[in-house]
């Protein structure tokens, strides 16, 4: 990953996703402001930024489903029309209706509906597929069960079997730790690694800083504009934090050694 | 034996029962309940207009109108919220009001115009089953026929567009279209109800079966069955009600129908009805407690030299329990083959109790 001021040096295998130029607005009012962004095939990359920074309206852009006022987004060196269907997508969780009616099973099979196309329904194949998502996430045994008899760390691992099973190239996952606990983040990041292992490229909006370093390979901090992009250990600075945050500088015990916890100070 | 027009009505109120309860469900789903109170409020204008425009009063030339009048009216809230600072709630009064108030009028314009035919016009406003003909049952049988065929062939999209409509969009689908389509089948389903169900009642009709259905199941195609099923249902005993009343009004002897069954399922749905989630609770309660005495049984057991010899009953929970509770819940360890009752005063541990103690405390510690 690279915020790309200079140009690319050798022509190689094209990034996963190329940003150029990129601005996007709601209603006249800028939300991105031109954004240079490569994030490399292979690669585990977080997408950091205080709320409102434009992160979700960055995953929806990179996935086609809005308009940007000025430049434009490549997928694999091709425009994002073309490769939308290479794209998982794990929406936030607050967003759906979890009183739907819908077994755990049911939403993991609807990640194979793009492939399926119009008229077939999921069958034997898409079953097995869905079931062995689920076991990848841990939720083996909850097939059955309705999504809203979940727990939120188990929702949000249902949606994840479902971009599992939807099988693209680039996953594009909005807050998937949110309210999770420490055991279901351990199975989340592991399954995270497990993609990247296949050589799959992984987006993630993350908000937890401490854990950036541990987790990512690559880390974008967004601020409406982006601040600074690459290698975690390059470009995850206090400097830059600050930079994305403004004055309120987040708390990053694990970049500032020593310093008093806000627990043991009170 | 029933007569023509008796069956005519009755085919027309199952037919009607069955469309409401297909749309209705996408209807409830997507919280679109209320805009189907302004679509069917906002159709009136249109059926008065395409009346005084063509001065004729069957149904088959009003339903164009209708149709046109209330996708109005759904793609007028739309817009309003988009483009205006109202809220959903906001825009749908304003919509309803302003739509229906302009039908008021306009069916006053049209009682004072010559036509003879312009009679029975307002019953619009109520509904009256007994104007339909024939051939309005024909037209409901080829929309009933039609919305089978949608919803079989779109059965994964507008289940997808209903759950998580950006998820469809990420995987290609043409969200917008899809629901457009979806929009109309719930407004067709609303229109073709209004002369016999009338504009006030009409929503309730399409909205009661699905909800009923919901109570009974967390699955989405058993629900559309269910709905499809109590829309049915609620069309036939509507008619048979209003028909044992003689001259009863069957419009809204068919919604009195579907809101009974609602009604019913809220009580006794099988999954999220009121007794049923009790009863579900007190015996998880039950459960619970029972769980709770066996350990603490099991640990006065385990302080003897043989865990398995009888002991005194009231030694302990008598206090923190009412007897009749105690007793109860150590007939239910019993049940479960976790204690013995020796005698009256006695019981003992068996080794599947202390086996089921020693799980249960590792499941609480581990928890
Ligand atoms: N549909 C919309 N219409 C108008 N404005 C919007 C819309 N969605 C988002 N915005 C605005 O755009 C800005 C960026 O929103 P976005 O959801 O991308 O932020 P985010 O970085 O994901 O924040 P969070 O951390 O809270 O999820 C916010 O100021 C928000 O109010
Ligand atoms: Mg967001």
């Amino acid at each position: 990953m690279r915020a790309r001021k200079q140009p690319l040096h050798v022509p190689h295998d094209p990034p996963a996703v190329h940003i150029e130029d990129l601005t996007v607005a709601y209603h006249d009012r800028p939300v991105l402001w031109d954004i240079d962004l490569d994030i490399d095939t292979g690669r585990l990359a977080a997408v950091v930024g205080p709320n409102g920074a434009g992160k979700t309206t960055m995953i929806r852009t990179i996935m086609g489903l809005l308009r940007p006022l000025a430049g434009h987004v490549y997928l694999f060196g091709r425009p994002v029309a073309e490769q939308r269907r290479r794209i998982a997508y794990v929406p936030q969780r607050a967003a759906l209706d979890w009183d739907f009616p819908a077994s755990v099973l049911d939403v993991a099979m609807m990640g194979s509906y793009g492939r399926l196309g119009w008229f077939r329904r999921p069958g034997r194949r898409e079953r097995l597929q869905a079931i062995d998502a689920l076991q990848q996430v841990g939720l083996q045994g909850f097939e059955d069960r309705h999504i809203g008899a979940l727990s939120g760390g188990q929702q949000q691992r249902v949606l994840i079997a479902r971009a599992l099973v939807q099988d693209g190239d680039l996953y594009l996952m909005d807050e998937p730790f949110q309210g999770v606990d420490a055991v279901t983040e351990r199975a989340i990041i592991d399954v995270l690694r497990r993609l990247r292992e296949e050589g799959k490229t992984v987006v993630v909006v993350h908000h937890d800083l401490q854990t950036v370093p541990e987790y990512f390979d690559d880390v974008a901090l967004v601020n409406v504009r982006l601040i600074a992009a690459g290698p975690v250990e390059d470009v995850f600075t206090d400097e830059n934090l600050r930079l994305t945050y403004g004055g309120r500088t987040p708390y990053l015990p694990s970049l500032r050694p020593g310093a008093p916890s806000p627990e043991s100070s009170q | 034996m029933i007569d023509h027009t008796t069956a005519v009505v009755l085919a027309g109120c199952v037919l009607i029962g069955a469309t409401s309860g297909t749309a209705g469900a996408y209807a409830l789903l997507r919280r679109q309940a209320l805009l189907a109170d302004a679509v069917s409020h906002a159709a009136l204008p249109g059926i008065v207009l395409a009346f005084l425009l063509t001065g004729e009063r069957s149904f088959s030339v009003l339903l164009p109108g209708a149709l046109a009048a209330g996708v109005t009216g759904a793609v007028l809230v739309q817009h309003t919220v988009r483009w205006t600072r109202l809220e959903q709630d906001g825009a749908l009064a304003l919509v309803l009001s302003v739509m229906f108030g302009t039908g008021i009028v306009l069916l006053t314009v049209a009682q004072k115009a010559p036509q003879a035919s312009q009679a029975g016009l307002s019953s619009f406003l109520f509904g009256q089953a007994a104007a339909m003909l024939s051939g309005d049952v024909v037209g409901l049988f080829a929309l009933a026929a039609l919305l089978l065929f949608a919803v079989a062939a779109l059965w994964k999209e507008w289940k997808l567009i209903s759950f998580d409509a950006e998820f469809a969009a990420s995987l290609t689908l043409p969200v917008t279209w899809l629901d457009a389509a979806l929009m109309i089948a719930i407004v067709a389903a609303v229109v073709v109800g209004l002369q016999t169900v009338g504009v006030v009642l009409m929503s309730a009709l399409l909205v009661a079966p699905a909800a009923a259905a919901r109570q009974w199941t967390s699955r989405f195609g058993t629900m559309m069955l269910l709905s499809v099923a109590f829309g049915t249902l609620a069309g036939l005993v509507g008619v048979g009600a209003s028909n044992a009343m003689e001259k009863g009004p069957t419009g809204p002897a068919v919604v009195l129908a579907a809101s009974g069954l609602v009604v019913v399922s809220l009580l006794f749905g099988r999954e999220r009805g009121v007794v049923w989630v009790r009863l579900r609770r007190r015996t998880k309660r039950r459960g619970v407690m029972a769980e709770q005495l066996l350990s603490a049984l099991a640990q006065i057991a385990i302080q003897h030299d043989d865990p398995f010899e009888p002991r005194e009953r009231g030694l302990i929970g008598a206090d923190q329990l009412g007897a009749e509770e105690y007793d109860d819940l150590l007939a239910l360890l019993e049940r479960r083959g976790w204690i013995r009752c020796v005698d009256r005063y006695h019981w003992a541990l068996t080794p599947e109790g202390l086996d089921a103690a020693r799980r249960l405390g590792h499941q609480r510690g581990s928890a």
